[in-house]
């Protein structure tokens, strides 16, 4: 694989950023984006699972029989997203109760199986491992920007400081899932416009081949 | 080691495949064990510090400083106690009175189960306060059932045995929460209904 280290973060934050580009682990953008505090645990644990999961896939991508592989990648993220929930039971468990069901979740996360797949199956384990975790952090970056304007206007805080100083009135849809379905939504048209413009700056957006 | 082998050599290709598996079970089985027993302790000493930090804010006292702090806190005012089967907490006062008890709730919310604790006074007239262990309602939404300006309604509340608790004047349901603002009162009032019509009084 002939991709720099550039490359590699500018592919995962950017151009196929996992939320708005690959348009995955939309369940938990929508769930924990309410709360900054949330959105980063959850980003972080994510950002975990799929750099150590892509690591150890990597290194046994050659022994995997090929049939099973969905079986073993699914027995491997369990394992980490475990271990994950040990931990921070054991050493942060304030973080653990706010968390409740999530971090037993990050298994779901689709994000974590699409670079098992997509990446650590073909490519040495350093590369994988940089791959998951920037993965990762691009999916943080998006859940982060979400969860800013859902928790500022919809509590009208920022990671639980109040930056309500005018004292309008919050609005309750943006606690609730719906409001992130409508920013995501508007964050992909977004995302998709500019890179679409860069790609073709002159004419319109659009497939070049009639 | 060559993944265009599958197809031929089907026999081998089971036993490789059944061997993998189980092997690689073992690894990740043995990894998880031997972390959870090794943090188990931590984590059953993270919980039981928790669950008296919750009995402690619910009769009003104290609750924050660190772990020794609390159970020193703790076992210096409050005895485990039963009533009706129940196993509660009886704060003494400092002539050895009691002077309340922490009676523990569990029941349906949105989500999940909600557990926790609601301290009367030792005449069962007046809530002392009342507080939650688990929750896993929405977080934002019913989970703010969990932050003070819900459970500060609750200080110091007389109570009314045939009436149950309701929302109106004195209480406030959680907006965009009802169904977990509902199950809580729910809760309650069965608790009082089920334990604290029959209470003995000492």
């Amino acid at each position: 694989m002939a991709e720099s280290w550039k490359q590699l973060v500018k592919r995962n934050l950017w151009t196929e950023n996992q939320v708005v580009r690959q348009i995955l682990g939309i369940c938990s953008s929508l769930a924990v984006t309410n709360l900054m505090a949330n959105s980063l645990v959850m980003g972080l644990g994510l950002t975990f699972v799929t750099a150590l999961s892509s690591l150890t896939l990597s290194l046994l991508r050659n022994l995997i029989p090929r049939r099973i592989r969905m079986i073993v990648q699914t027995l491997v993220i369990a394992a980490y997203v475990i271990l994950v929930d040990l931990i921070i039971k054991a050493a942060l468990p304030d973080i653990s109760k706010a968390l409740g069901p999530y971090v037993a979740l990050i298994i779901t996360n689709c994000i974590i199986m699409g670079r098992a797949e997509a990446y650590a199956q073909k490519n040495p384990p350093v590369a994988s491992m940089l791959d998951g975790f920037f993965a990762g952090i691009g999916y943080t970056l998006v859940l982060l920007l979400i969860a800013l304007i859902r928790e500022a206007l919809g509590f009208g805080t920022i990671f639980g400081y109040n930056v309500n100083l005018l004292g309008l009135d919050t609005w309750t849809i943006m606690v609730m899932p719906p409001s992130a379905f409508f920013l995501i939504g508007i964050l992909i048209w977004l995302v998709s416009n500019v890179q679409e413009k860069k790609k073709n700056p002159a004419g319109k957006p659009g497939p070049a081949k009639r | 080691m060559d993944t265009a082998k599958e197809g031929g050599g089907v026999k081998h290709d089971y036993l490789n495949t059944i061997v993998f598996i189980l092997v690689l079970s073992l690894v990740f089985g043995g990894i998880l064990a031997g972390t959870n027993a090794w943090l188990r302790p931590r984590i059953d000493a993270n919980e039981q510090i928790a669950e008296k930090r919750s009995v402690l804010e619910a009769f009003g006292i104290d609750s924050t400083g660190d772990a020794q702090t609390i159970v020193a806190r703790f076992d210096s005012q409050i005895r485990p106690d039963t009533q009706q089967d129940l196993p509660i907490y009886s704060w003494f006062g400092a002539d050895g009175g009691t002077k309340g008890y922490a009676i523990p709730f569990s029941g349906a919310g949105l989500w999940g189960t909600i557990r926790g604790y609601l301290a009367v006074s030792a005449d069962l007239k007046t809530v002392l306060g009342l507080t939650f262990v688990e929750q896993n309602e929405t977080p934002g939404l019913g989970g703010r059932i969990d932050e003070p300006p819900f459970k500060e309604q609750f200080r110091n509340i007389s109570i009314d045995l045939n009436q149950g608790f309701a929302y109106g004047d004195d209480l406030d349901a959680i907006t965009g929460a009802t169904s977990t603002s509902r199950a809580v009162l729910q809760i309650l009032n069965d608790l009082l209904r089920q334990t604290l019509a029959d209470w003995e009084v000492v």
